[in-house]
């Protein structure tokens, strides 16, 4: 028990703190801006034109029902889906096929991009016909050129920060769900990418092996990596989203930083946490 | 309807069969020509029917081209395929291929029309989402191909593979009439001599059987060396190498930071 009061010295409220230009924050660093995106497949257009900006070291949380277009959204971050419209800038580049009426700018190679960009799917998409160690040495050596030995050297200190170093010589096949998505996400952290997009990461996943995952995430997050989290788990998304994004019908319905599962105030966003939490 | 008399001649079972032995050597000799064509053809067709796969899993007019060719070649028979090539291509190109040649050609023509049709089934089985993640990988989509999809399309495609191998053996009978002494035109040899027809084509039957076995027994070691984890005796050779690998850096890494 707490018997004296805390040691923090007090703001007179009334006056405004002098403001000292040299400990002003610098404005964080857009990784992701995302504007007017559209998205069709074929005749049936699943994103009407989406906003989303993302800054260094935050983490995004997109939630929603299934095929409320937050997988597309994702997934046009690296160009898996390529937008029908609108403007994707990540680090700068533009890759989209750019807004109407902005003047074009040239387009990035998408090879380039995702070798900054790092994925991880609801599938976990191992290579089954590679040992966990390969798995990732492949991704270094065709995205890195690293030699072979520097590789495997890198992957297996991939694996050591996941937990899975002694796993390193078992093929996916022989591994536990939990285990595998694991490597996958040492195989796109080993890239070193700038953010890391995460699309359904625990939705494929035995309930009693969501915790190994989530927490390989969290151990991210407090270090500070950029993510993009398309999740149905909102305990998760309460405790590490720094901005929450609720999407339906391929439009970003209400969004909010911190705290927003508690004020968040449109009637289909309350609807939907009050159903999942 | 006319009554056929039927002659039963049991003596035939116990008699003459010493007349295999005794031709033993062009017998073996025949089926080694065989095998021989049959498997040039066979590393030929496998590499021609991936093209012709990925050609038809391309764009029109590629694809139409693929189609065109793979439905053309299907149908036709080997016999006809091989006097084609040996006969008719000679008079039209003035192009005069030794009978080994012909027998190779003709046989990729038919067979790499099947294979492409196998590798197309097995590209195809392989899940979207292991492109997907070569690509978001930053891997080149060529490199994706190669390195991720097709090792996987190879293990799916080669029980059938090993199939068409045994069928492209028995195509080679076909070609005793460009004069391929393969065991066909070997055991009409010995038979125009000797007339046994019953013990010299059961002598013959038994050699494309036994390549039967002997194709079935390989491929099924092929197969189990690319399951995973690998299995049998070929791929004991290979992943002990890498395993050892693979232990080394496990032991490299952890001697730097500790166990995990």
């Amino acid at each position: 028990m707490r018997t004296t009061a805390p040691d923090i010295p007090v703001h007179d409220v009334s006056e405004p703190a002098p403001v000292d230009i040299a400990h002003v924050e610098p404005p964080t660093r857009v990784v992701v801006e995302l504007r007017g995106i559209k998205k069709a497949f074929g005749t049936v257009e699943v994103l009407h034109g989406v906003d989303l900006t993302v800054h260094g070291g935050e983490h995004v949380v997109i939630f929603g029902p299934s095929g409320s277009g937050k997988s597309t959204l994702l997934r046009t971050i690296n160009m898996l889906e390529e937008p029908s419209q609108g403007s994707v800038r990540v680090l700068g580049v533009e890759y989209g096929p750019g807004v109407p009426g902005e003047p074009k700018v040239p387009r990035g190679d998408a090879l380039e991009l995702r070798r900054n960009v790092g994925m991880v799917f609801q599938q976990f998409n191992l290579f089954p016909h590679l040992t966990a160690l390969h798995n990732i040495a492949l991704a270094l050596r065709s995205a890195r050129g690293l030699p072979r030995d520097q590789a495997e050297e890198k992957a297996a200190i991939a694996l050591r920060q996941v937990g899975l170093l002694r796993w390193a010589g078992h093929f996916p096949a022989e591994l536990s769900g939990g285990q595998q998505q694991r490597v996958a996400i040492a195989r796109a952290l080993s890239l070193d990418p700038s953010v890391m997009l995460f699309d359904e990461p625990t939705s494929a996943l035995d309930p009693e092996l969501v915790g190994d995952v989530l927490g390989v995430m969290r151990a991210l997050a407090e270090a500070g990596m950029t993510m993009v989290i398309v999740t149905h788990e909102l305990n998760f998304a309460r405790e590490v989203g720094d901005l929450n994004v609720f999407m339906d019908h391929g439009l970003i319905v209400e969004s909010g930083k911190r705290g927003f599962f508690d004020t968040c105030s449109n009637p289909r966003t309350r609807q939907f946490i009050e159903a999942v939490l | 309807m006319s009554v056929v008399a039927v002659e039963f001649n049991p003596e035939i079972l116990w008699q003459n069969w010493g007349l295999v032995w005794d031709h033993r050597g062009e017998l073996l000799r025949g089926l080694l020509t065989a095998m021989e064509v049959a498997a040039v053809a066979l590393v030929i067709s496998v590499a021609v029917g991936l093209v012709l796969a990925l050609g038809r899993m391309s764009k029109p007019p590629v694809s139409w081209l693929a189609s065109i060719y793979v439905n053309v070649f299907r149908g036709m028979p080997a016999l006809v395929s091989v006097i084609w090539v040996y006969f008719g291509w000679s008079l039209v190109l003035g192009i005069n291929f030794s009978v080994f040649q012909a027998g190779v050609i003709a046989l990729v023509l038919l067979y790499s029309a099947f294979i492409s049709e196998i590798y197309r089934a097995a590209l195809q089985a392989i899940p979207k989402g292991q492109r997907e993640a070569g690509l978001a990988l930053g891997m080149h989509p060529a490199r994706v191909f190669v390195r991720v999809v097709l090792p996987q399309a190879t293990k799916i495609a080669i029980p059938n593979i090993g199939s068409m191998f045994i069928g492209m053996i028995k195509d080679t009978s076909t070609f005793t009439v460009i004069g391929l002494l393969e065991v066909v035109r070997v055991t009409q040899n010995i038979n125009s001599t000797t007339f046994q027809p019953f013990v010299l084509y059961t002598a013959a039957a038994m050699l494309y059987v036994l390549a039967a076995f002997a194709v079935d027994f390989l491929f099924r070691a092929i197969e189990k060396s690319l399951s995973t984890p690998p299995a049998g005796r070929i791929a004991g050779a290979v992943t002990g190498r890498r395993r050892r690998r693979i232990d080394l850096v496990v032991k490299q890494v952890e001697a730097v930071s500790g166990r995990s």
